[in-house]
């Protein structure tokens, strides 16, 4: 179809315009959870629309770093949005796959999580320069939490890319071939872990706490305020939308377009939103029946985490499924 | 002239912080302070009033100093508990403590010139002439030395809804090495303005003076007032003033096992709390007119009858009593909530002893002191309930008093409800007596409170001290975070609870 190739092209816009809508959903849930009302679904929207109009506070000491911090940010997950399939995965889909980065139509995993890297180093470095106490404790904390989620992140999706065949995203999640073996299951768990420590959520990082000497994410925002704030914000939800559509392609392949599939890009996109209220449902229920973890003990769950992954790897290998 | 149990011990400058020491040993410092009294016999006082570990009785030490010499050999070297308090006469009346280790002051801030404000020749507008906001302020903060100490600066302004406070932490990482607080960033002169009110009128100030503690500091001032007076308020305003107490104790100790939540991230447990917190917040509108339980109290008794509506409080709290069941059955099962309790923000019995500590924090620390117990007054001397104890002092042991402290409070409010109270609700004030004093005190939710309070040779207020709880116990906050890492401070300091406003009268 004349159009098909367009509509491939621009999937990403979906996680951009979606992202929002993502956590105000979780947020929703949440509220309700607890026995509130909660804010509207849309209020991350409004909030967003705010923060655009406001003036910025800009701190004496920063440097051109904290300027750029979140056009970097933003950046990084818009490019890596671009590298994945949302619903279809056909051939030459992904804006940046004609560029090169991808091998063959959608996106490296790779590449995808080293380009989000590229983002979360800017953000620390952001937080780092506004040369305040809680600015550099978010770093510090964010990068020590980087280093023990990353190993199992590659990990877990190693087993998706070795049963597949291909570290290239439009083929694992064309492929169909992960199905619930346990392999299948001890990396989903790992990675869920992982997606759990990437988006700040409780027991890692707790999103929605108003004290400073508890944050993570948010002590490296701290300084922020109006335009950069809102980009920052939006890059966060947006990438905490991206690896939801991580975790749907690489563990439940299933009823993505333009494959072979057989499935219409309507159905798809259809499917696409279904699995994405489940994880949201499945985050905001995570995150409200537990209580955030003492700091020091983070590496023992994402230890945790790291030998599900490799255990996963190890099952694969020895199962061959 | 004095009530019973009050004995006033005359020393001079000399043995007074020999006899201190010697008095610490077994006795508690309930509250030390001085007083202006130069229009009665010409001198300044100081005043420690100690209380024997099981007895219900006030020795009161007392001395003597001439305004020409107002210094004293410092008693914290010997009672620790004492630091705060010699401060704080420093600031207000210039009385120096020679040889106390911290030379800091406490309650006035720089931005204040060469003024004692609780001098009695001191008015209002000496005090206000000499602020100078430009002023240096020239106060330093303790430092640890050493490779990777860094120093993390926090407040006065803070991101929730509350009160200043400066927090100045020192790490190495995340753990924490030494915290140096520094508090009284809104000081009001409460003390100050007690004194030109009348003691009829001090009622609705002592009601203010910390939010969440306005009953037990508001009983704690009528009973001082009426015990200088030499009223013997009915037993029917006695158990009316009790069953309120305890209503407050409930609804703070409920709210505050719910805060805890806040402090580990549990938001389901945080929502619960809050459900039954604003349930009994509900009752006490409902009772007396006001949430946080102000204008019932009144020199000579109470305004109303709370036992009017007795059929509504049993069947509010029946309904509270086991939606606290069940929440505390919940969080102790909530394992990730209960993790992040035991083993933090440990406070040993010896330094919580040392130090003076209060109310549940020094219960759950081991020290067995409840003034309620150790000095009945209102309807406590009929009732029968316990000092709760645990041993550890963690984080977990300060909820678990107060969880057993509330089922606690449900018990006595039954047992004041099946009686019946005889006497009028409130009898009319006398006159107060010329020069007379007394002291008045009860167990908030946080901890004693202790008033003291003097009249002048017209029978209008020469001294109201008010002692809170939170005095006490702010500065065992830096103990006991000690060793803890930075993140847990938010649940260290939620789990005593403090008022800034309570202290910095």
């Amino acid at each position: 179809m004349w159009y098909g190739d367009r509509v491939n092209n621009f999937q990403f816009i979906l996680i951009l315009l979606l992202s929002p809508l993502a956590q105000g959903i979780i947020k929703k849930i949440k509220a309700m959870m607890q026995g509130r009302v909660g804010a509207p679904l849309l209020q991350p929207y409004y909030d967003l629309a705010r923060l655009f109009k406001k003036d910025m506070v800009i701190p004496r000491t920063a440097s051109w770093i904290f300027h750029a911090a979140p056009y970097v940010v933003f950046s990084s997950v818009l490019a890596a949005s671009m590298l994945v399939p949302v619903f279809s995965a056909g051939q030459s889909t992904g804006f940046l796959a004609g560029g090169g980065i991808g091998v063959s139509g959608t996106g490296d995993i790779i590449a995808i999580i080293y380009t989000l890297a590229l983002g979360r180093f800017f953000l620390a470095l952001g937080g780092l320069d506004a040369g305040t106490a809680f600015g550099g404790e978010g770093s510090s904390r964010e990068m020590s939490v980087a280093i023990l989620v990353e190993p199992s992140m590659m990990l877990a999706v190693f087993t998706a890319a070795v049963a597949s065949g291909s570290t290239n995203l439009g083929v694992i999640a064309g492929s169909g071939s992960v199905f619930f073996s346990p392999a299948h299951v001890l990396a989903l768990a790992a990675f869920f872990v992982a997606v759990i420590a990437e988006t700040g959520r409780i027991p890692v990082d707790n999103p929605d706490t108003h004290l400073e000497l508890t944050m993570i994410h948010e002590g490296m925002l701290l300084e922020y305020s109006g335009k950069y704030l809102a980009i920052m914000e939006w890059a966060h939800y947006m990438k905490q939308m991206l690896l939801f559509t991580l975790a749907a392609d690489l563990f439940f392949p299933y009823g993505i377009a333009g494959a072979g599939a057989g499935f219409g890009i309507a159905a798809a996109a259809g499917l696409w939103a279904g699995k994405m209220l489940i994880l949201c449902f499945g985050m905001a229920l995570a995150e409200s029946t537990r209580a955030k973890m003492r700091f020091f003990q983070l590496p023992s769950l994402l230890g945790a985490a790291f030998v599900l992954s490799a255990l996963s790897i190890i099952t694969f290998i020895m199962t061959g499924k | 002239m004095h009530p019973e149990n009050e004995k006033y011990i005359e020393l001079s400058a000399a043995d007074f912080p020999r006899k201190c020491a010697e008095y610490s040993r077994r006795h508690f410092l309930r509250t030390m302070f001085a007083a202006d009294e130069r229009e009665l016999d010409g001198y300044f006082r100081v005043y420690a009033v100690f209380s024997p570990m099981g007895e219900d009785r006030f020795d009161i030490l007392t001395m003597k100093l001439r305004e020409d010499a107002l210094a004293y050999g410092s008693i914290t070297p010997l009672v620790p508990a004492a630091h705060w308090y010699e401060r704080e006469m420093r600031d207000m009346f210039g009385i120096i403590p020679e040889g106390h280790p911290d030379p800091r002051p406490l309650c006035l801030h720089g931005i204040y010139g060469d003024v004692y404000p609780l001098r009695r020749d001191v008015t209002t507008d000496d005090i206000k002439k000499s602020v100078d906001f430009s002023r240096e302020d020239g106060y330093f903060f303790m430092r640890v030395k050493g490779e990777g100490v860094y120093e993390i600066p926090v407040g006065p302004v803070h991101a929730g809804i509350i009160e200043p406070g400066h927090f100045r932490f020192s790490a190495v990482g995340e753990t924490i090495y030494h915290l140096d607080p520094r508090l009284f960033f809104t000081h009001k002169g409460t003390e100050k303005l007690f004194e030109s009110r009348g003691f009829e009128n001090g009622v609705e100030l002592a009601e203010r003076i910390s939010g969440v503690s306005s009953f037990s500091h508001s009983s704690a001032y009528c009973m001082a007032v009426e015990r200088m007076a030499g009223m013997d308020i009915s037993p029917r305003a006695k158990a009316v003033r009790t069953l309120v107490i305890e209503l407050e104790r409930l609804y703070n100790h409920i709210g505050d096992i719910g805060n805890m939540c806040a402090g580990t991230g549990f938001a389901l447990g945080y929502a619960k709390g809050a459900i039954l917190k604003e349930s009994l917040m509900a009752l006490n509108a409902r009772l007396t007119g006001s949430r946080y339980l102000r204008g019932i109290n009144v020199i000579g008794g109470v305004t109303r009858d709370v036992f009017d509506a007795a059929d509504d409080v049993i069947s509010t709290l029946d309904g509270v009593k086991t939606g606290f069941k069940h929440f505390m059955e919940f969080l102790l099962d909530s394992i990730s909530h209960i993790e992040r309790l035991e083993g933090t923000g440990l406070l040993s019995r010896e330094i919580a002893l040392k130090m003076g500590a209060t109310g549940p924090a020094a219960r759950a620390s081991g020290i067995s002191d409840d003034i309620r117990r150790a000095h009945p007054h209102l309807s406590y001397g009929s009732l029968i309930f316990e000092a709760h104890t645990y041993q550890k002092g963690d984080v977990y042991s300060r909820m678990m008093v107060r969880r057993e402290e509330a089922e606690c409070s449900f018990s006595i409010i039954d047992s004041l409800i099946e009686r019946r109270h005889e006497g009028e609700l409130r009898m009319p004030a006398g006159k107060f007596p010329a020069g007379g004093s007394a002291l008045g005190y009860t167990e908030g939710p946080r901890g004693s409170v202790f008033y003291w309070i003097k009249a002048s040779g017209d029978g209008s207020p020469l001294r109201v001290k008010v002692r809170s709880a939170s005095f006490c116990n702010w500065p065992l906050v830096s103990y006991a975070i000690h060793g803890n890492i930075v993140p847990d401070f938010p649940l260290v300091n939620k789990s005593f609870n403090l008022s800034y406003s309570g202290c910095d009268l």
